[in-house]
């Protein structure tokens, strides 16, 4: 609710604050029937007595800045994740504090007496296992009474599938498993993880993972220093035009280095160097892998915040962006070079696979081989590709001359060819019989008579239909390809 | 028995032969001629610049088309994503799943999609901004969805010699028609050698082309 207290916002009328949904709602527009995530235009029929305000998430980071240090002095290495929601490590600051009811009180505390006298600047903590059982610990706490869940899973169980709905980005997922007659996250944990895999593809796994109380999975590869990102500047930065301008240039060039090698962040932390020498430092954190621009967004907005609050005196003189967290799914399907396509289409492909199953979308990759139908070992999209069988780089003597045909029947298809003194005369291409032009061939295919395969001779024949790989294997004919 | 030949007259002009083998975003191009034409190859073609920056689909009814050609044509491998369709019933739903999220996609279209399907679909792309190429295989596409209608006349083989050679070079022979050639109807020449070199022949380009055997 954080975008309540915004300085345009009237003080005492009912406010509704929106992006392309709800995202702030006063006391009296959420009594009628409002919840936060609901459609814009649902939201302003129910409470039309409301004033509507369009979210300003700059304006949101630089107001929410003050509060995020006052938390950092308490406890370290706090994530933010869109102004008004943090994420804190805190087996530390337990430790520390003596305890996790102690250290979310204090929290509270500080917080309320830096903003608790705002509108929506009321503090809710929640204490979990994991950022997505926290975020709903601390959507169900109330105002001063901080929720510390002792058992994740069982307070996971009883949520309702919508608060899924942030995390897997697919309202029609949710509305398919409701529909499956499933409500609740403990009754999706229940189901067979594979066959969600199977059924739902990664939005399904994801599902479960969340369900059963395991958090976003980041692969864990060790993070080369090279990939940070940082430039200095001789004379301070202070205007912030010229900060804008830094931001943005240093965010696409840390994307630029980890697409070079096929991973996203998911975390990144920015430091600020002020020209006193003072450090400033912020984790940022994303349940989607950076984009370019949602990157330069966070950069700029922190920025600025640090800025107008006087946090870096004497202007910038050094900036540093460093990845957090990595995951591959940059490289799920190769060296991606846009990011945004990237998730688009897995998104379009996830719901293909879900109209035709899994084995229906498929990738493929080069392997060794005679015949065209041994040169492509076929994988399914989204799962780890299968090795290849056999070196696509070993040369292959008596392999299928090129180019490949674009048609290739998985197996042999059977083909009535005429033959005149050895040579192809005429072929039939369903109902018709066409002559053969030319042709070239044979070409020896030796079979393993070891395994108990007869030897075969390739012919390509053209006709004014088109040119075809066809393989004489025992007097018959079989049809292996089109040059279509 | 010898090989057919177009023979070709009257010079092109006025008309960019190479932006019609390029995807344009938003915009479909149909695709017509019968299996053995080389229309396979030249769709694949067609993705391999969309598949630098972003993945592409081949939306493949029969099961047969092979990545290997793709590769072979500029495709990148690692861009590329073949779904399996060949359920008609489904064919449209699959479709504007894979339109709502890729830049570029070709897709083989069953004789049995109706037209008001296909109508929507080429909406949706339009919408999306998505570059599509369509094989019809039965018929034709109905009026107003395709961008560029290209059509193949005739396909010519090099290399391959009553059972000497290989197929080396393929000519296959257009018709450009449609708004995206200016509403006149443009005959073309394209070779393929196999790579993903695929050249327009320029200047052999006629109203009418005639055919002859040699």
């Amino acid at each position: 609710m954080w975008s309540l207290g915004r300085p345009d916002a009237p003080s005492s009328d009912p406010v509704l604050v929106v992006d392309d949904r709800v995202v702030g709602a006063t006391s009296e527009v959420l009594s009628v029937g409002v919840t936060l995530g609901m459609p814009r235009r649902e939201a302003e029929a129910m409470a039309p007595f409301a004033t509507v305000l369009i979210r300003d998430p700059e304006e949101e980071a630089r107001r929410f800045e003050p509060v995020v240090e006052v938390i950092e002095d308490l406890i370290p290495r706090v994530e933010v994740v869109s102004p008004g929601l943090v994420y804190v490590p805190v087996s530390g600051g337990v430790r520390f504090y003596g305890g996790e009811v102690t250290l979310a009180e204090r929290v509270v505390k500080e917080v309320d007496n830096l903003v608790g006298h705002l509108r929506g600047g009321q503090a809710l903590v929640g204490v979990a296992d994991g950022p997505f059982a926290a975020r709903w610990a601390s959507a169900t706490a109330t105002v001063g009474h901080p929720q510390v869940v002792e058992d994740t899973i069982g307070f996971l169980s009883c949520l309702d599938l919508a608060t899924l709905r942030e995390s897997i980005n697919g309202e029609e997922l949710i509305d398919t498993f409701r529909w499956l007659g499933i409500g609740t996250l403990g009754e999706l944990a229940r189901l067979p993880r594979e066959a969600l895999a199977t059924r739902f593809g990664n939005p399904g796994a994801l599902a479960h993972r969340l369900a059963s109380g395991e958090d976003r999975l980041v692969d864990p590869r060790a993070i080369s220093p090279d990939l940070a990102v940082d430039a200095a500047f001789e004379d301070p930065l202070e205007t912030l035009d010229a900060v804008a301008f830094a931001s943005r240039a240093l965010a696409e060039r840390l994307l630029r280095g980890l697409r070079m090698n096929g991973v996203a962040p998911h975390r990144v932390s920015i430091l600020a160097e002020s020209a006193t020498g003072q450090a400033r430092e912020r984790i940022w954190r994303s349940a989607d892998p950076f984009t370019e621009k949602a990157l330069s967004d966070r950069v700029w907005w922190q920025l600025r915040g640090w800025v107008e609050a006087g946090g870096v005196p004497g202007g910038i003189v050094r900036l540093r962006i460093a990845p957090a967290d990595l995951s591959d799914r940059g490289r799920q399907l190769g060296l991606l070079q846009d990011e945004t396509s990237r998730i688009e289409a897995e998104r379009a492909l996830t719901r293909a696979q879900a109209l035709l199953g899994p084995d229906a979308v498929l990738q493929g990759r080069a392997q060794g081989g005679r015949m065209p139908q041994e040169r492509v070992a076929w994988s399914r999209w989204g799962e780890s590709p299968t090795d290849a069988a056999r070196d696509p780089g070993a040369p292959w003597p008596g392999a299928t001359p090129g180019p490949s045909p674009a048609l290739v029947p998985p197996r042999l298809q059977p083909l009535e060819v005429e033959w005149d003194g050895g040579m192809p005369s005429r072929v039939r291409l369903g109902t018709r019989w066409e002559p053969v032009l030319t042709w070239s061939g044979p070409w020896r295919l030796s079979a393993r008579w070891w395994l108990g395969e007869k030897d075969a001779d390739r012919y390509q024949l053209v006709t004014s239909a088109g040119a075809l790989l066809c393989v004489v294997a025992e007097g018959k004919a079989f049809l292996a390809g089109v040059y279509d | 028995m010898g090989i057919e030949h177009l023979v070709l007259e009257k010079p092109l002009r006025f008309f960019d032969m190479e932006s019609s083998l390029r995807l344009q975003p938003g915009r479909v191009t149909e695709m017509l001629g019968v299996s053995g034409t080389g229309l396979t190859r030249l769709g694949l073609r067609l993705l391999a610049e969309p598949s630098q920056v972003a993945p592409v689909v081949v939306l493949d009814t029969r099961s047969w088309i092979s990545p290997e050609a793709a590769w072979e044509t500029g495709v990148l491998p690692e861009h590329l994503v073949i779904v399996r369709c060949d359920k008609p019933r489904v064919w449209p739903k699959v479709a504007a799943a894979l339109l709502e999220g890729v830049h570029a996609l070709y897709a083989e279209v069953p004789a049995q999609i109706k037209d008001q399907d296909l109508r929507r679909l080429a909406a949706l792309a339009r919408a999306r901004g998505v570059a599509v190429a369509m094989r019809p295989m039965g018929g034709c596409l109905p009026s107003g969805v395709a961008h560029l209608r290209l059509r193949a006349l005739g396909v010519t083989w090099e290399g391959a010699d009553r059972g000497h050679g290989r197929l080396k070079r393929r000519r296959l022979v257009l018709e450009a028609s449609g708004k995206g050639s200016a509403g006149v109807t443009r005959r073309f020449e394209v070779e393929d050698e196999g790579s993903d070199i695929v050249r327009v022949v320029s200047d052999v380009v006629v109203g009418e082309a005639r055919r002859s055997v040699v």
